[in-house]
């Protein structure tokens, strides 16, 4: 049993301390997994408090032959997956952000100006093509991307079978991969015509 | 596209195929300029989306999840609380002086009754006097006799 399987069998028993580790491992996951899953900073915290919140009280289902990770991004994926449909939380407006600059992840201290800016544009691509993909398009994009799962656990988060999830991933890919080569093909014809 | 292998090429790139089809992949791939291209295209993607910067959460998130996740009391603490000397015999003191206030207050309320109505009705009949006063436009009791003889008056004018 690993040791966040472990930590969650306290959970269930009613440990708090054990679900603070949790949380301090799991946050960063959590809250990047529900802003590029609803591409709106200030959504995508309240969504991981009530995600942390659903896995504390979901915690005696919790059987620790699944892994914590799957069973945790299950939670997390039903939890955003409902909150859009039941139409809490649109990524119609994401365009709007972007342009605001709320959707923007804070810049680091490193690129270059021109560097830095590029790199938004990049994000806002991949983030305006995450908005154009269906849900569960972009769950699987999301957990194999950036959480780096493999197709076998993310069909488990997802309750979909490996063949639908690599089917998933590749459109999600692909829709990605377009749109961040028509950003660039613009800003090659942009800088030839300056 | 309409290429067969297509569907497989990102599962491709994530080293996701079973070892029989990641081999019939990279036989077809030297011959397919389409799939070629898109294997540069997702190649190139997957190396955009690696680059792309960090998120950081709020640091408030942690302390508004632990409050909500906060064991309330259960009904043997609550009960085990209330039982506490400290918190019960003032609560005992408070109710007994609550009671005996209220018995005090109904007893009172029974036995003056009788008092009150008597009162009540002498106050009444005095207000009765000094409206018959006015109404003849007396302003002493002294005159009431007057009234009263006014017959003997009218007798022996």
């Amino acid at each position: 049993m690993d040791a966040d399987a472990e930590l969650m069998l306290r959970v269930a028993a009613g440990d708090t301390a054990a679900f603070a580790r949790l949380f301090d491992r799991y946050q960063a996951s959590v809250t990047r997994f529900a802003f590029r899953y609803v591409g709106d900073p200030a959504r995508a915290e309240e969504l991981a408090q009530d995600i942390f919140v659903k896995l504390f009280r979901s915690a005696k289902r919790y059987q620790p032959t699944a892994k914590f990770k799957t069973f945790l991004f299950r939670v997390a994926a039903n939890h955003c997956l409902n909150e859009v449909r039941r139409g809490e939380h649109r990524m119609d407006s994401l365009d709007e952000r972007l342009q605001s600059g709320d959707a923007a992840e804070p810049a680091t201290d490193g690129p270059r100006p021109d560097e830095a800016l590029q790199g938004q544009e990049l994000q806002g691509a991949v983030m305006r093509a995450l908005g154009d993909l269906s849900e569960r398009e972009r769950a699987a994009f999301l957990l194999c991307r950036f959480e780096g799962m493999p197709y076998r656990e993310i069909a488990q988060a997802l309750e979909a079978t490996e063949a639908a999830v690599k089917s998933l991933i590749h459109r999600a890919t692909v829709a990605v991969a377009q749109k961040i080569e028509a950003l660039q093909a613009g800003m090659k014809s942009a800088r030839s015509e300056s | 596209m309409s290429c067969v292998y297509e569907e497989d090429l990102t599962a491709y790139l994530d080293g996701e195929l079973a070892p029989s089809r990641r081999a019939e992949v990279e036989a077809h791939l030297p011959g397919c300029a389409d799939c070629q291209h898109l294997v540069a295209l997702l190649n190139h993607a997957l190396s955009v989306v690696r680059t792309l910067p960090e998120y950081t959460p709020a640091k408030n998130t942690r302390a508004a999840v632990l409050r909500r996740v906060e064991p309330g009391p259960t009904w043997a603490q609550v009960l085990a609380r209330a039982l506490n000397p400290g918190v019960l015999m003032p609560s005992l003191g408070l109710a007994g002086a609550l009671a005996l206030a209220l018995v005090v207050n109904v007893a009172a309320r029974r036995s003056g009754s009788e008092h009150l109505d008597a009162r009540q009705l002498e106050l009444a009949s005095n207000l009765d006097m000094v409206e018959d006063l006015d109404v003849l436009g007396l302003d002493r009791f002294e005159d009431l006799d007057v009234v009263e003889h006014l017959q003997e008056l009218e007798v022996n004018p």
